[in-house]
């Protein structure tokens, strides 16, 4: 049985479309809850061993001893996550002083795991590398699809696939992002360098996706049959490499799962990221990457005739 | 795959036999590598039965980053902008430099990572303390401008006690005998040794706490004490005070045990031409040789004289090898295994270490007791507690803010090179009286409290340059010069970004990431072996190769693992797999078409190749920007992933394809079975089907 991709492949553009102006819409409206990697600024992690104070408490003995506009946020079941501009040491010490000092009890000792300092130079640093890294990667890969694509330059030109597999993999992208900016906005969810890891990850993947039915489809064209049309090679190939998509997708799941559910807290929405990445990646190197490549041949004979008349 | 032939390549039996052995060979040496513990324990046993000496293997672990093993990551910002532009470099080089030492002494972190890094126009030097917490130290002792300080001799002796304070020291003292006398009294009188504990003890307050009690003494702690415990009876308190450095005491025998046992022993030892501290030019087999000989003739009559004229030890011709009486941990690993499991009266050995071959002559053991005391005390000054003993240096008023640079030069007569230093006008004026005092006399050069050259003055140096020579390297030099250059030119250094993790949440998150590793290993290798059946097995066999070649290679280029990294790698188990997914369902098809096994499995491969190739080689140009990027978080991530897809496409096409034609070659007849999944041949093969199959060049 072969399914008619291509033939449907309207609706799901379109529902892709959608996601894709819903994602957009998302990040132009809340935008990105940016982390202390990227604004610059202190994060101190501390665990209470009984009752932890509310929030309001803690703002207000660290407002005593100059430290002012702090955000506490609660984080698991007897932790408080304190944010803060830039401290210098001797400003932390005196913010961890006071929080022991106002709050703790013989029986409610506080301790503080994990203290973070990102002054704005760094913060700086780490925005525009990120940002040049994302440019970077997209021009790499199309050059490389260009090249590895050579042979194939009828009826679409080599460069055309490195473009629609571009396509694909931004739709993937702006996807995670909206999702992303939603939790943000909802949820508080910070985005961090590892969420740029994350997407730079799912920039490869979602490319390496597509290269594989692309592949199965270049294979095709070289050694097609006069009467084949690319709708039909295009429908084909994706058919036949349908059971690597689902099942390479199935084994990076269960990886991914494992690392949720066992891989402890803090990779929690870096790995959350890359499992919607990789989902939507397999996705649309089926129903997007492939069928556009059709689009842009009738496109192209559109043209040509109008050409010639 | 235009430009490939399609006749695919078949290897002969025998060839594929050498690779699979090729591949179990990598896969026990990679295990060896990653798990040396339990190489060394075979190794060892193979050593005891054929006495043939393999080295064992460095039993190291994994190189953890800070976020798993807990630290302190401190980037600091060096201000350079007061420095001629061609010294910059270096003056960061030179702070760097400082910091590690400061480290290294100041908090006693055995293996700091400093490192500087340039951003733009911007020096930073970023700073790894592992297993440090306190933070705030750190920073202060790293934050400190280096101190450079010129010291000459110190003639002056103390002074002797005046008069007063004699009066005054002898006065605490005889006070302090009273005291405890009262103590002895009332303790005589009570029977209460505690109460007394309270009331008298000047012990420190954990000490008093535990009623006095000072636990379990050998005769290096107090030895005063230990020496009236032998005597005593258990439960007895003393009758007489126990003078002690520190003070007097009375003393409380709670109970005795036997503490561990010495060993005494005497050693010949032959080393041999690159051995530790070696300076003879045998060869190791030479000295194998010798020091069998030697053992086939040693009694324990003859033992010291042969040692004396045998033993390749510095002055074993005086001690004849005698080692006196040693504990444990005292000797290397191996002598001190020989050592205590040897009878008394025995010669034991050659035993390897990296000094040579040794004979061990085992001339005793003793046990000595060790004794739980309580204890009284009353502290006593002595004068030195008064007046503090004279430093053998004193300062000079010269310091490195007079020093205006210092440089590597070669003295251009006898070409040796040297150090010099230029100073400032005051700084010439003060250097120049102190030469003239000191010639014939050392001066000491201080860096940070730390003397770090002790040259003689020859001359009297009045016009402000003076060298520093010593038969130094080039690189000694220059580190000294760099060294001095950080004291003369301190360069302010500002912190710009922190980082602290407790050692409980590094620990925690190297047992969930295996564990999640752990089950993503085990639930990938269920579905492909469920899905795929044999070749699925055999690609879990691939997988098993994959990990242990990955992470021999993590250890052997010493990648630091981070939680990141960690991350990385199981993800790269996941895809790890899709290149062996990409052929299997190419051999499926292939097998739809009613090809022959090895055919189809030969054709699969070639085929999925191209996808394979061109889809890792994406994900790599990913991982190349992502170390670009440069934070530890994302480095860590990117190495191993960009690692795990190189080894990966390594073990799914050499190790799979491989390991298939091997497993292939057990099949009496060329066709699949229920072993593989969707071996049945197609019934009506697409038109499309035929035309790729067909397609010959």
């Amino acid at each position: 049985m072969t399914i008619p991709f291509v033939k449907y492949s309207k609706f799901w553009l379109f529902v892709s479309a959608g996601l894709a102006v819903l994602g957009i819409a998302a990040i132009a409206t809340w935008g990105l809850k940016w982390g202390i990697d990227f604004t610059g600024g202190s994060l101190m992690d501390l665990t209470f061993t009984g009752a932890r104070p509310e929030n309001t408490a803690v703002v207000a003995a660290l407002e005593e001893v100059g430290v002012s506009n702090a955000l506490v946020q609660k984080s698991g079941d007897n932790g408080l996550i304190v944010r803060t501009a830039t401290m210098t040491e001797e400003s932390h010490q005196k913010a961890l002083a006071t929080i022991k000092k106002e709050f703790e009890t013989k029986d409610n000792v506080i301790s503080e795991p994990s203290f973070e300092m990102i002054g704005p130079s760094v913060s700086q640093q780490l925005r525009q590398r990120s940002l040049w890294a994302i440019i970077l990667v997209c021009i790499g890969i199309m050059i490389y699809i260009a090249y590895a694509f050579r042979a194939v330059t009828r009826p679409v030109p080599s460069w055309k696939y490195g473009a629609l597999a571009i396509i694909a993999m931004l739709h993937d992208v702006v996807i995670v992002i909206g999702i992303f900016s939603v939790l943000g906005h909802f949820a508080g969810v910070e985005v961090d360098t590892t969420f740029v890891v994350a997407v730079l990850t799912i920039l490869g993947f979602s490319v390496h996706d597509t290269i594989v039915v692309y592949d199965r489809i270049r294979e095709k064209l070289l050694h097609r049959g006069q009467s084949q049309t690319l709708e039909e090679i295009v429908d084909s190939g994706l058919n036949q490499t349908l059971g690597r998509s689902i099942n390479t997708t199935v084994t990076v799941m269960i990886t991914l799962f494992a690392m949720y559910f066992f891989g402890g807290a803090s990779i929690h929405n870096f790995v959350l990221a890359l499992l919607i990445g990789f989902v939507a990646g397999a996705y649309s190197s089926i129903f997007i990457a492939s069928p556009l490549l059709v689009y842009v041949e009738r496109w192209q004979r559109r043209n040509l005739t109008a050409k010639k008349a | 795959m235009a430009k490939t032939t399609n006749v695919a390549k078949t290897a002969t039996r025998s060839q594929v036999k050498w690779r699979v052995a090729g591949i179990a060979v990598l896969f026990v040496v990679s295990l060896f590598v990653v798990l040396p513990s339990y190489a060394n324990k075979g190794i060892s046993w193979v050593n005891d039965k054929t006495n043939l000496g393999i080295p064992t293997l460095p039993a190291k672990g994994f190189n953890l980053g800070l976020d798993l093993q807990g630290g302190v990551q401190l980037q600091y910002k060096a201000d350079v902008s007061d420095i001629a532009p061609s010294d910059q470099a270096d003056s960061v080089e030179g702070v760097r430099d400082v910091i590690e030492r400061r480290v290294r002494g100041g908090l006693g972190v055995s293996e700091p990572s400093v490192q500087t890094s340039r951003v733009g126009d911007e020096y930073r030097v970023i700073v790894e303390l592992p297993g440090v917490t306190d933070v705030t130290e750190a920073i202060k002792l790293i934050g400190e401008t280096p101190v450079l300080e010129f010291k000459e001799q110190n003639t002056e002796t103390a002074r002797s006690l005046t008069a007063d304070e004699q009066k005054q020291l002898t006065a605490y003292n005889n006070a302090a005998n009273t005291k405890i006398k009262t103590a002895l009294k009332e303790i005589n009188k009570t029977k209460d040794f505690l109460a007394a504990v309270a009331k008298y003890s000047e012990d420190s307050t954990s000490t008093i706490a535990k009623n006095g009690e000072l636990g379990f003494i050998d005769d290096t702690i107090y030895p005063e004490i230990y020496a009236w415990a032998a005597k005593a009876s258990i439960g007895a308190v003393s009758q007489s005070v126990i003078t002690t450095s520190d003070g007097l005491n009375l003393a409380k025998k709670i109970s005795e045990r036997d503490g561990e046992t010495k060993v005494k022993a005497s050693h010949i030892l032959i080393c041999y031409k690159d051995a530790t501290g070696c300076e003879k030019e045998w060869s190791k087999e030479d000295a194998k040789a010798k020091i069998e000989s030697l053992k086939a003739t040693a009694t324990a009559e003859n033992f010291v004289s042969l040692a004396k004229s045998n033993s390749t030890e510095p002055n074993a011709s005086e001690t004849g090898g005698d080692l006196g009486t040693f504990g444990k941990g005292e000797m290397i690993e191996a002598f001190e295994t020989a050592a205590y499991s040897a009878k008394v009266g025995e010669i034991v050995g050659p035993i390897e270490t990296e000094y040579g071959y040794h004979l061990i002559y085992k001339s005793g053991e003793v046990t000595p007791k060790e004794y739980e005391v309580a204890r009284i005390f009353v502290d006593t000054k002595t004068a030195t507690d008064i007046v503090p003993p004279v430093d053998a240096w004193k300062t000079t008023g010269l310091t490195g803010s007079q020093l205006k640079r210092a440089e590597v030069t070669q003295d251009s007569s006898s070409g040796e090179i040297q150090v010099s230093l230029q100073f400032d006008s005051e700084g010439t004026k003060l250097f120049s009286d102190i030469t003239t005092r000191n010639v014939g006399q050392p001066v000491a050069i201080y860096l940070d409290g730390e003397s770090i050259s002790e040259p003689t003055v020859n001359v009297a140096i009045t016009d402000g340059n003076a060298v520093i020579s010593g038969g130094f390297t080039w690189d000694e030099a220059k580190l000294l010069a760099q060294r001095l250059n950080s004291g003369a030119l301190p360069v302010p250094v500002e912190l710009i970004s922190q980082q602290k993790i407790d050692a409980s949440l590094g620990s925690d998150s190297i047992d969930s990431s295996f564990k999640a590793g752990f089950i993503g290993l085990i639930c990938v290798a269920l579905f492909m072996i469920l899905y795929y059946r044999l070749p699925g097995l055999v690609s879990v066999v691939a997988l098993l190769v994959y990990t242990g070649v990955t992470l021999g290679i993590f250890k052997l280029i010493g990648a630091t693992l981070t939680l990141s990294g960690i991350a990385g790698f199981i993800l790269s188990i996941g895809m790890a797999v899709d290149a062996n997914v990409l052929v299997f369902e190419r051999l499926k098809e292939e097998l739809q078409f009613g090809k022959g096994l090895r055919a189809a499995s030969e054709e699969a491969f070639l085929r999925a190749w191209s996808s394979i190739r061109d889809s890792n080689i994406t994900t790599m140009i990913s991982c190349v920007f992502l170390v670009w990027i440069g934070t530890g978080f994302v480095q860590g991530f990117a190495v191993t992933l960009l690692l795990g897809v190189l080894v990966s496409m390594f073990t799914a096409v050499i190790v799979t394809r491989n390991l298939m034609r091997w497993v292939f070659g057990f099949f009496r007849h060329d066709t699949a079975n229920w072993m593989f999944y969707g071996h049945k041949k197609a019934e009506v093969v697409p038109a499309v089907n035929v035309q790729s199959n067909n397609k010959q060049q």
